[in-house]
Order: structure tokens, then sequence, then C-alpha cells
């Protein structure tokens, strides 16, 4: 007996061309937007070729310059991270649905964290620069806020997508909401929040290198310098160690968060 | 009687009725199997009694008193529950999900410390060692059979110091040799503590083997409620092949 089909369903139609039609043109629409002129970037590139060779070779003494900001980087990224953690970790359980029932509380907390995460750890450096003053010290303040807001929403579904089981099984002992939190959920979404932790740690370090800009500390202000100084030389050291930092803190990262999800 | 369910009906909100007027009585220290297929109301039924579901109408008497008055953490430790999927804390050690079952009684903000008084750590234990589990107490819940996460789950039950055990469906993810050896623990703790059991079961042969007492339940009402001797063929048929009648 010949196995028989059901009706295939349809595969291009008149609509889905129209829509794709629609989006190139919304494409093209925008690319005069913003001033598209490839042209323009081809005759460019030997402008920052130029740029690049400039910094060749490196000036290598002046790494003995740069150890203590580029340490104070780190530091700014890790405390960027436990800040973050404070203030994501009680939004982000208010922000979820299997905790809070309440949906004005969790709507107050999602707006919270939207308000948070909106705003670019940049701008934020900037008001903390002027709360507080230039330093390392509003550096973490900005990236703690910042990433604090993006934290909470992944912590809120990490815990949204746990194993409701668990949940039921704890709330039938007669154990209460918050022991439900302690031990039911939390263990469940701890690896999780670990992970995004280390990998916004990551993330953390490469914005931590740009804060120097407006005078939140680390290794941006050496940057911002030399090339305002027209220390080629020097930029392309910066650069380097930047590079170095970033790439033995990616791979880091990624061995931690494979043996956490390998066990 | 410990449990008396009058006229218990549930109704869940977009129409679908999962009970429907179900009345019985258990006494102290049955061994009670709810039997029906999936879908009969079982998993509800047993979510009523704890009050983890809310029943449209109808009272639900424990030792005399309506369970839907007073102190739900009260009424809610008197039940250990163990469930189809055995619902550990799969991160968590064998013997901290036992002494979960001890979170009803103590107080929110010891327990937010994660620590336990000892006398919970004895009791989590005891209970261990009833289940033949205690050997591997210090180990992570995610390492151990399906067969041995049940016992555990049993041994959380047991923690509670429950008057009664609701097990929904222990065994429908074990394999026939396993399942026994799961039911046969249950009704053995059971016996020694004087625990009542309600235990919902689709499979025809491990009610006749176990259950003192066997209701058959089908699209939410009761069909049946007699000794595992009664069911007869004729009666299993109205257990899992009812017509729907015109109502």
């Amino acid at each position: 007996m010949a196995a028989v089909l059901p009706a295939q369903p349809p595969g291009w139609r008149l609509p889905h061309i129209a829509l794709a039609a629609a989006l190139v043109a919304f494409l093209l629409w925008c690319a005069d937007g913003v001033n598209l002129r490839p042209a323009e970037v081809a005759g460019a590139l030997p402008v920052i070729g130029e740029y690049f060779a400039r910094m060749w070779p490196p000036k290598w003494e002046f790494s003995e310059v740069l150890w203590k900001p580029a340490a104070e980087t780190l530091y700014i990224a890790l405390w960027g991270n436990v800040i973050a953690l404070f203030i994501g970790l009680p939004l982000g359980l208010c922000a979820a649905r299997n905790v809070v029932r309440s949906a004005a509380l969790r709507n107050a907390a999602m707006a919270v964290l939207n308000l948070l995460r909106s705003i670019s750890e940049l701008i934020w450096a900037v008001f903390f620069v002027a709360a507080v003053g230039l330093g390392p010290f509003p550096g973490a303040l900005a990236l703690g806020v910042n990433f604090g807001g993006i934290l909470g929403r992944l912590y809120a579904e990490a815990l949204e997508n746990i194993d409701p089981g668990p949940v039921e099984a704890l709330a039938a002992t007669g154990a209460s909401r918050l022991q439900i939190i302690a031990y039911a959920m939390l263990p469940q979404a701890l690896p999780q929040f670990v992970t995004y932790n280390l990998y916004w740690f990551e993330v953390g370090v490469r914005s931590a290198t740009v804060l120097g800009m407006v005078g939140a500390g680390g290794i941006g202000f050496e940057l911002v310098t030399t090339i305002r100084l027209f220390e080629w030389r020097e930029t392309g050291v910066v650069l380097l160690l930047i590079l170095a930092m970033v790439t033995v803190i990616d791979l880091a990262s990624t061995y931690i968060r494979g043996r956490i999800y390998g066990s | 009687m410990v449990l008396e369910l009058k006229n218990v009906s549930k109704t869940y909100p977009g129409g679908v009725q999962a009970l429907r007027d179900v009345s019985f009585g258990v006494p102290q220290g049955q061994f009670l199997v709810i039997l029906g297929p999936s879908g009969a109301g079982k998993s509800t039924l047993m979510r009523c009694v704890n009050r983890l579901v809310e029943p449209t109408a109808g009272s639900i008497l424990f030792q005399g008193k309506d369970t839907g008055q007073g102190s739900l953490r009260a009424i809610r430790r008197q039940f250990g529950m163990v469930f189809q999927q055995f619902n550990l804390v799969k991160r968590l050690s064998v013997l901290t999900n036992v002494m979960t079952g001890r979170l009803g009684y103590r107080s929110v903000w010891r327990s937010l410390a994660y620590s336990f008084p000892e006398e919970d750590k004895r009791i989590a234990v005891e209970c261990l060692a009833r289940v033949n589990m205690e050997h591997k107490a210090f180990q992570r819940a995610d390492t151990l059979s399906g067969g041995e996460q049940q016992r555990v789950a049993i041994a959380r039950a047991l923690a509670q110091h429950p008057k009664v055990i609701l097990a929904d469906e222990p065994v429908a993810s074990l394999d026939p040799k396993i399942a026994r050896q799961v039911l046969t623990y249950l009704r053995q703790v059971a016996k020694e503590l004087g625990i009542t059991v309600l235990c919902n079961l689709h499979q025809v042969d491990y009610a006749r083997e176990f259950a003192e007492r066997v209701v058959g339940m089908s699209k939410g009402a009761v069909v049946f409620d007699g000794t595992a001797a009664e069911l007869t063929e004729d009666i299993l048929h109205r257990i899992y092949y009812r017509e729907e009648k015109a109502a």
C-alpha cells in the first residue's frame, strides 16, 4: 500500500515575496539615512592602514606604565559584576513569573530593569563621574548598574525555565514561599546564574577598556591620551595589551563555563 | 476515618471538569489504590486533598476537620507526596532533599541560611534507612537511578512525619521490577508507621498486587469502590472504557 502524505504546507506565496521586497526596500531607504558611501570606504582603506602602520613597531617600554591601569580594568569588571549581582538578583527574583504572583510587582521590577539596561554603561559612567568624581569607582558603578539590568532580566528568565516539579514537591511539604525559592528554585537556576556572570565579566572587561575615555578609570584613559598625543607606537602597545587581556579572560571563562555544563 | 471526601468537584478555568461529585472515606492505615486511565482526575483528586488545587465544590475532612480552614502549612505537612517524576532537587544532596521534608515545621529565617537542626538530620537519616538509601546520603540526587530517586522521594515524604502519603503514579516511569520494589517499600513503611496511603495507578496488575482497597475512577467520577479481588473484567471495562453518557 502506498503511503499517503498529508497535503504539504505551501511554500513561497505572493505575501511572502511582497514582505521580502518590502524589507529590502526598507533597508535601502535606511541606507540613505546612514549616508552609506561604499566608494569612500574603499578610498579610506589606505588611510586606516597608515594609522596601523604608524603603530609599528610597538614601543614595548610603555607597557611598564600600563600594568596598573590594566589591572584596574580587571578590578572594575570584577566589582562591576559584583554590584550587578546585588542589583540584578533581587530585581530578577521579583520579575520572574513563577516567583512573584503579583503582576504589579513583576511589572515594576521589569520596568526598573529596562531602565537600567537601556542606558548604556558609558552614559552611566558620565553620570557617576559627575556624582562621585574621576577614577575606577564610578566605572565599577556604571558597569554594575547597566549589567545589573541585563543580568536581572537573564536571572528572571533562568528562574522561569526551571523544572516546576520540585517546586510543587516542596509546596506539598508545607514549605513557605521563601523556603521554596531557596531550596527548589535557586539551586536549579544557579549554574545558569554562574555562567551568565562569567560571560558578563568577559563583556565587562571589554567595556571597562573604554570607560576610561569618560574618566571612569581603567586602561581606556591611556588609550585616549596616546591617541590625542599622536603617540601611535604607544597606542599600539595599549591595543595589543587589551587584545591579550580580553583573549585570556575569554578563554578562561569559556573553559570554566564548559566545566560547569560538562559535569 | 482519617480522611473524608464529601461531594468534591473541580472545574478548571476553561471548563474542564476534572472531578464530579467524588465522595469516599479512608480509614487510618489503609493502602488505597485509586485506579483509572490517564485523565480520569486522579492527580487532581490528590492535589485537592493537600490543597495544591482548590476544589470548586464539596469539602475534604482530615481527622474530622475541614482542610479548607486554618493554616495551609499545618495541613500540608500532614500529607507526604510522591510524584511520577520523583521531583527531587537534582543539584542538592540526597540528605538535603530529605531534610526539605522538614521545612514545613521550621522557621523561614533559619532555613534560608541552609541550616537544619540536628533533630532534622537525625530524622532524615532515619527515613533514608527505612528505604535502604542511607549509604548514598551525601551523593547528589541526580547521580541516582530512577528507582533510587523514588525511594529518596519516599524518605522525603516520611520526613514530614505525615499521617497520609499521597503517591501520584509513583511507578509510571519505572520498569516493572523496580516498580514492584518501590511499591513494596511504600507498603512496608506505611504498615510499620501506620501511615495511610492513597496511591494513584493506571496499571491493573499493581493494583491487584498491592491494594487493600481500590477506588476506580473514570472521567472524574468514582465508578467502583471495593477490594482488589472484586475487580472483574466487567468492572475494569467500566473504569477504562466507559462511554460518555448523554448529560
